[in-house]
């Protein structure tokens, strides 16, 4: 994922900080899982099977949940104006200081991708920061979400991708248990590997 | 082993998946209450033999199967929520008699508690058994969703509020606990086994080969993350809402059950980490957070409190306790560790269901300290006090020896201040906890009020677990030096 597209993520989540309207606050989260799935889309290339994952959670994320939220909203209208417990300024402020002692204090997670690494824990931060200085029930939704949208940013980012769901429970399946301590240790039969030094594949 | 446990941990399972879906269509609640009933007595024997399978294979771990370890620790555990459950189910009756409406109509309000029940306990007897981090995740996040449904269930806008809260705050705190999962599945490196690189043992056999910072980081999210789910200070806000707002057999399951055995997953992660991590770091963390919850939990316990709330904050000081005891990792500790985790379960989950009677005799305890009950209901004073005293660690209370079994645990580290720290503040709490006992039995009350059917059950659970806590008492003598600790210091890995 782009620094660009990286940067425009954390700008839509200060926007759900900052924003009074519930369904403009909805409208900006849907913005961000479309960003997201489009780039999980366009990593996921020829691979099928990677594709589809990447195109359903996108139509969850970007359409189905904002769509849900959108209707509970209708449903729930405010009787009057909800009075936010702290000024536009306060939350901007705030929220500005949290991102950059998170981002700053972090140590390297792994990925060796900085920038998404440090929009991720952005993402995190600004998602909890809502949860807490945002007061309608739907913006804390609405944060949990970003919160989410950074694990999910971490998650695209990592070399090779996290495993989608077919292949993420193989381990689960009678054998695959002994084909993974047989990678581990093809050189100790006892622990599933072959014997030897041979590699799995019987290569010297 | 393994062929054999298999479908029997099928069978654990499936009861009450099977019972979660049957109990909906039950047409009366009496109906309802005796398919739940009998299939919860199912349930929880299946789990006790295979808890018994378990612990009799220590030191070995009993079997290793594709998603599921039964080792020792599983073993405790397993039992552990087995018990509360069975005891839940069976006091559930007494309490949904008298709820009317809720959420539901009175009339299928029976029907969704014990679907949403089930569910919640099936996740509970899955988690002890899970061989993988990130499957632990996702079973913990499924108590999340059925429990809350339950923690609201009584409809009234304190009960939402406290569900709300409980749902927002540990979701959060998973997602925190998901991001440290990520960032140590992209430590582990690729070879293409999926999340099977996340199991325990895989973890615990490659500790040594992951990148240092990054498992760091790694596991401060995820011990932080799990850490709002135990209920550990600093992020313990939603607990005293929740365990008080629930119905009474529901906060057993979640002070009784469920931190205790998401505390095993932290538990697990410890021990497959530390190895990468050294033993210093990672039992700073765990001190830390024991510190904390009791250095929180105590100023709580001298104030005067509704009592669900009470025990709330005592469960508070108690996985605290458990923390410091996993943090001081002696064989010593550990064994004072296991005695704590079954004599808390056993004592809170008693605390709670006498809540049922209490709050029926008088229900402006709901809102204020109970006074006086030794003049309302001898049966309910019976059991306030055995679960009391016993959660206040006076003898020969099994978590006296197991408090005990901790302090000296944490000396035998060379932690003496902080040891001597936990003891002055487990002091404090026994005086708390002492005083609110005596002022609630004994305080200016009500006068006597006609007996219920909810109390003369609590008198027989009371009996029950008395008896039940001091043979945890005389068995926690024997367990230092046992096989039994020896399996637990490795538990999983």
């Amino acid at each position: 994922v782009g620094p660009v597209a990286i940067s425009a993520l954390v700008a839509l989540a200060f926007g759900v900080m900052l924003v009074r309207r519930r369904s403009l606050a909805t409208l900006l989260v849907a913005a961000q899982a479309l960003l997201l799935g489009v780039a999980a889309l366009s990593l996921a290339g020829d691979r099928p099977t990677e594709f589809a994952v990447a195109a359903v959670i996108l139509l969850i994320r970007a359409v189905a949940l904002p769509a849900l939220l959108a209707f509970t909203r209708r449903r729930t209208p405010e009787p009057y104006l909800v009075v936010p417990a702290t000024t536009v300024l306060v939350r901007l402020l705030v929220s500005a200081v949290v991102v950059l002692v998170a981002v700053t204090s972090i140590p390297p997670l792994g990925l060796g991708d900085r920038p998404a690494e440090h929009g991720a824990v952005a993402l995190l931060c600004l998602g909890i920061a809502i949860v807490v200085m945002r007061r309608p029930a739907l913006l804390q939704v609405l944060g949990i979400l970003v919160a989410e949208n950074g694990i999910y940013l971490l998650a695209i980012s990592a070399p090779g991708g996290l495993p989608s769901v077919d292949r993420a429970w193989r381990p689960l399946r009678p054998g695959a248990r002994r084909d993974c301590r047989h990678r581990l240790h093809p050189e100790d039969p006892r622990r599933g590997g072959l014997g030897g030094h041979r590699s799995p594949e019987g290569a010297p | 082993v393994t062929d054999a446990a298999t479908p029997l941990i099928a069978a654990v399972l499936a009861v009450p998946l099977g019972t979660a879906l049957l109990v909906v269509l039950m047409p009366a609640p009496a109906a309802a209450d005796r398919l739940n009933l009998a299939t919860s007595a199912l349930t929880a024997a299946l789990a006790l033999a295979l808890a018994v399978v378990a612990l009799v294979a220590a030191p070995d771990v009993a079997a290793r199967g594709s998603w599921y370890v039964l080792d020792t620790a599983g073993g405790a555990f397993l039992a552990l929520v087995a018990v509360v459950g069975l005891a839940s189910a069976a006091m559930s009756p007494f309490y949904l008699r008298h709820t009317g409406r809720s959420w539901f109509t009175a009339r299928r309000s029976h029907a969704w508690y014990y679907a949403a029940f089930n569910l919640f306990w099936a996740a509970l007897l899955a988690l002890p058994l899970t061989d993988n981090l990130a499957l632990a995740w996702l079973l913990i996040e499924a108590t999340t969703a059925a429990s809350a449904l339950l923690v609201a269930f009584s409809g009234k806008r304190s009960a939402l509020e406290a569900g709300w809260k409980y749902v927002v705050l540990t979701t959060l705190g998973l997602a925190v606990a998901l991001l440290g999962i990520v960032v140590l599945f992209v430590a582990a490196g690729p070879d293409g086994s999926g999340f099977g690189r996340l199991d325990w043992q895989i973890l615990a056999q490659h500790a040594s080969a992951l990148p240092e910072e990054a498992t760091l980081v790694a596991f401060v999210l995820i011990l932080v993350g799990l850490a709002s789910k135990i209920g550990w200070a600093p992020v313990h806000n939603w607990l005293p809402d929740a365990h008080s707002e629930a119905p009474p057999p529901v906060s057993a399951m979640l002070s009784a059950a469920l931190l205790p055995t998401v505390l095993l997953i932290a538990w697990r992660t410890k021990l497959a980490l530390e190895p990468a991590l050294g033993t210093t770091t990672v039992q700073e963390l765990f001190i830390g957070f024991g510190l904390a919850s009791l250095a929180v939990a105590i100023p709580f316990l001298w104030r005067s409190l509704p009592w669900k709330r009470l025990l709330a904050y005592s469960s508070l000081e108690h996985m605290g306790v458990l923390a410091l005891g996993i943090g001081f990792g002696t064989p010593l500790a550990i064994a004072g560790v296991i005695v704590h985790v079954a004599g808390h379960g056993l004592a809170k989950a008693l605390g709670f269901y006498t809540a049922i009677p209490l709050l029926r005799q008088d229900p402006s305890t709901a809102e204020r300290a109970p006074r006086g009950v030794v003049r309302t209901s001898a049966s309910t004073a019976t059991a306030m006090s055995v679960s009391l005293l016993t959660l206040s660690g006076l003898p020969p209370s099994p978590l006296f020896v197991s408090e005990v079994m901790i302090l000296l645990g944490g000396m035998d580290a060379g932690l003496i201040a902080v040891s001597s720290i936990a003891a002055v503040l487990l002091a404090l709490g026994f005086l708390g906890l002492a005083h609110a006992l005596l002022e609630g039995l004994l305080g200016e009350g009500r006068r006597a009020s006609r007996p219920t059917r909810s109390a003369g059950a609590i008198a027989v659970l009371a009996g029950i677990a008395a008896l039940a806590l001091l043979g945890m008492t005389v068995a926690a003598y024997a367990l230092p030096g046992s096989e039994i600790v020896e399996a637990l210091m490795r538990s999983g890995a």
